[in-house]
């Protein structure tokens, strides 16, 4: 069986094209697999795998549950704000303990970027990242650049923007270095207010015209307002705009916006939705829209992770 | 102890032996002979290759939470660490628990005080350190206060500098700050750049520095009085100090030798031993402060010591202190990072002249019938950092297995000898 390059799926950085490539062939028999109408194989049959949330999450994490039962693994659910752990154990204690229930993986979403790097040099177990802070969310990217090729084919050379709250954004930065190793080009867009700074030194476009960007691309992938991050965690901080009407009236993507185009873009969004916000009914509901392919396509990326990098998988 | 240090090369600018190589015979605490070939009768004899010695170094930043986190570090140990380092003085933050805001607090530091290592105490600015009420500073002055500080809690309320600043001028005494706005900074964790873009790690903009140092400048202009800021850390700063420099105000400043040693990309893993206050900058801004201290600008460098206990360092990277261990490397940090730009002459007044300017106070000479305070130490030796040679009750040091250039092979002060 062929197998990826690295033990731990910690980012997308860390992989290499050819791994990026096997998880898509990989992805693609998993497809036909959920839609047999019986969707069960044992490939993780005896395989535990927990799943340690410790920053909410409803859809990442029904969906890596389903990946992991469509594989008959054994699953184990944990939740826990990261303020009560902070009180109290630390975070390897914690996985520690788990772990000492004899678990094989662990997938996990973590507030503070860089945690799965650090708890995989203190402990033993396949670590897969469902997300830490601002730093990583590399099965998101994979969904969606595996959604993006089902439209476009071949990513090489297709035009990709990435439009909004790039600075609080995992599946942004996941993006950038998943689509550039495909070959593709990515501009980022959004008030320069949440954009990080130093930005372009990853070799990105920025827009502060989501106009301008709209022209330029094939694919337009619209992130989530972070509601909850924009006030910042303390009184003294200054919000990064003004208004969310405001915001909707400079970034959000409308029927109206798409109708100028020459040629409209495919739209793409991580979910969950703000409808009105980022993007609006009309066009998140409309043709244009591949966000519930991205949803299916994201149980079947997550069974091929899973298997690729199961222990002693056959 | 009677020592003869053979063949040593002095650095001493102000002495008439200055880069000259002699034996020094050194007895009851004094520099008894200086001469070219002094014979061994019974004294204990050092001698080495490319053997160098100055007047004992001073730190201007050792972060000692004792009373209070004597876990992390005591004053035994960080004299240990200090002299091991090359250091004879040694200037003490006032961030212990309780904080050094008084005069009882100031004396139960200088009585723990080793004497091969002398404990040169700052007091707190404001009471309690709470950046509120000036504490009461001529009595910390008279209890033996080399300076006021509210050590890395910088002073945000421009009014009370302004106030420190005019109230010290009857009693020539020195502001301390270390310019950091928080709401800049903004919960920042490293540098702001490219690599926190990468890593999706919480940027703290050169602008959190500069911005208070410019504020700074502009009071220190206005009231008159001397300041000094700690840690520099941005080519921005360096240039309105240079500028407020040459306009005649009395500012000075120090770079933690870690900061011109060490670049941001060393966190591309997530290390927590790379987080420090400064940040680690960007090799662009790591050859501006060379720049500044070639041209005078920075005038110390510091250590900058921090210990950390292992609970607050491993941990994940938002979650973990800021800090590094640093007086037993401070000087081989800087000496590896500055070795092609600086000749051992420039770079050792950086650890003597300069910070005793900055502090005001005289340093004995090297000649013959002067005290022995000295620091021998050997330039041109390299060495990989492990560790089992850490003094400092805490090893949070980012150095363990790294090369450095310079040694030191002991320290003399006060009629004591430490030697490694």
């Amino acid at each position: 069986m062929e197998k990826l390059s690295t033990q731990h799926l910690l980012g997308i950085k860390e992989l290499s094209k050819s791994d990026i490539e096997l998880i898509f062939s990989t992805t693609d028999n998993f497809k036909e697999v959920i839609n047999r109408p019986i969707k069960k194989v044992p490939s993780l049959r005896d395989i535990t795998i927990a799943n340690l949330f410790f920053e909410n999450s409803t859809r990442t994490k029904l969906s890596f549950e389903l990946a992991e039962k469509r594989l008959s693994a054994d699953v184990i659910n944990f939740s826990a704000s990261a303020s009560s752990v902070t009180k109290g154990e630390t975070l390897i204690d914690t996985v520690n303990n788990i772990l000492a229930m004899k678990v094989d993986m662990v997938v996990m979403r973590h507030p503070n970027p860089g945690a799965h790097a650090f708890l995989s040099k203190h402990i033993d177990a396949t670590i897969i990242n469902a997300g830490d802070g601002a730093h990583e969310h590399p099965t998101q990217a994979l969904l969606d650049a595996f959604s993006m090729r089902q439209e476009l084919g071949d990513l090489k050379d297709k035009k990709v923007v990435i439009v909004g709250d790039i600075l609080h954004s995992r599946v942004a930065l996941s993006n950038i270095n998943c689509l550039q190793k495909l070959g593709a080009k990515v501009m980022v867009c959004g008030p320069p207010t949440l954009l990080p700074k130093y930005i372009s030194s990853l070799g990105v476009e920025v827009s502060y015209s989501l106009n301008e960007a709209l022209e330029w691309c094939d694919v337009a992938m619209m992130l989530r307002i972070q509601l909850e991050r924009q006030g910042g965690d303390r009184k003294t901080e200054v919000k990064f705009f003004p208004s969310l009407r405001e915001y909707h009236n400079m970034y959000g993507l409308t029927m109206d916006r798409l109708s100028k185009l020459k040629k409209i873009p495919i739209i793409l969004h991580p979910g969950p939705i703000n409808r009105g916000v980022e993007i609006s009914s009309e066009v998140a509901d409309s043709e244009h829209s591949i966000i519930l392919n991205q949803v299916e396509n994201g149980v079947a990326i997550r069974m091929a992770v899973l298997y690729l990098l199961a222990p002693g998988s056959n | 102890m009677d020592i003869l240090i053979k063949k040593a090369t002095i650095i001493a600018e102000h002495s008439s032996f200055h880069l000259q190589q002699m034996d020094l015979l050194i007895l009851d605490g004094k520099i008894s002979k200086i001469s070219t070939n002094i014979s061994n009768t019974i004294h204990k004899v050092i001698e080495a290759d490319d053997l160098y010695v100055s007047i004992g170094w001073i730190d201007l930043q050792a972060n000692i939470q004792d009373p209070g986190f004597e876990h992390k570090e005591d004053i035994l140990s960080a004299s240990k660490s200090a002299a091991a380092g090359g250091f004879t003085k040694i200037v003490v933050s006032p961030l212990s628990e309780p904080v050094r805001d008084s005069k009882s607090q100031l004396e139960y530091l200088t009585k723990h005080s080793t004497e091969v290592v002398e404990i040169l105490p700052l007091g707190a600015l404001s009471k309690g350190a709470k950046g509120t009420e000036l504490a009461e500073l001529y009595d910390l002055k008279e209890a033996g206060a080399v300076g006021f500080s509210d050590g890395k809690k910088s002073i945000k309320n421009p009014n009370l500098l302004n106030r420190a600043l005019l109230y010290t001028q009857a009693f020539d005494g020195i502001v301390f700050n270390f310019p950091h706005t928080d709401e800049v900074a903004c919960q920042g964790v490293m540098n702001e750049g490219e690599t926190s873009t990468m890593l999706g790690l919480k940027g703290i903009p050169e602008l959190s520095e500069s911005l208070m140092v410019a504020r700074d400048l502009n009071i220190l202009e206005y009231t008159g009085g001397r300041l000094h800021l700690n840690s520099i850390s941005t080519s921005k700063s360096i240039e309105l100090i240079a500028k407020a420099r040459k306009d005649g105000m009395f500012v000075t400043c120090d770079v933690a030798s870690y900061n011109l040693l060490l670049e941001e990309t060393e966190l591309e893993d997530f290390d927590t031993r790379f987080k420090t206050l400064p940040p680690l900058r960007s090799n662009k801004t790591i050859k501006a402060l060379i720049k500044g201290i070639k041209n005078g600008t920075v005038s110390a460098i510091s250590s900058d010591h921090t210990p950390e206990d292992v609970e607050e360092k491993k941990k994940e990277f938002d979650h973990a202190a800021f800090g590094i261990i640093n007086l037993q490397t401070s000087f081989a940090v800087a000496n590896t990072a500055l070795k092609k730009s600086l000749s051992i002459d420039q770079i050792i007044p950086l650890f003597t002249n300069g910070p005793a300017a900055i502090l005001g106070i005289e340093l004995p000479k090297i000649e013959e019938g002067s005290v022995a305070e000295l620091t021998i130490f050997q330039p041109k030796k390299e060495f990989i950092f492990t560790k089992e040679q850490v003094l400092s009750k805490s090893k949070n040091s980012p150095l363990f297995n790294r090369k450095l250039m310079g040694t030191v092979v002991g320290v003399i002060n006060n009629g004591k000898v430490a030697l490694n």
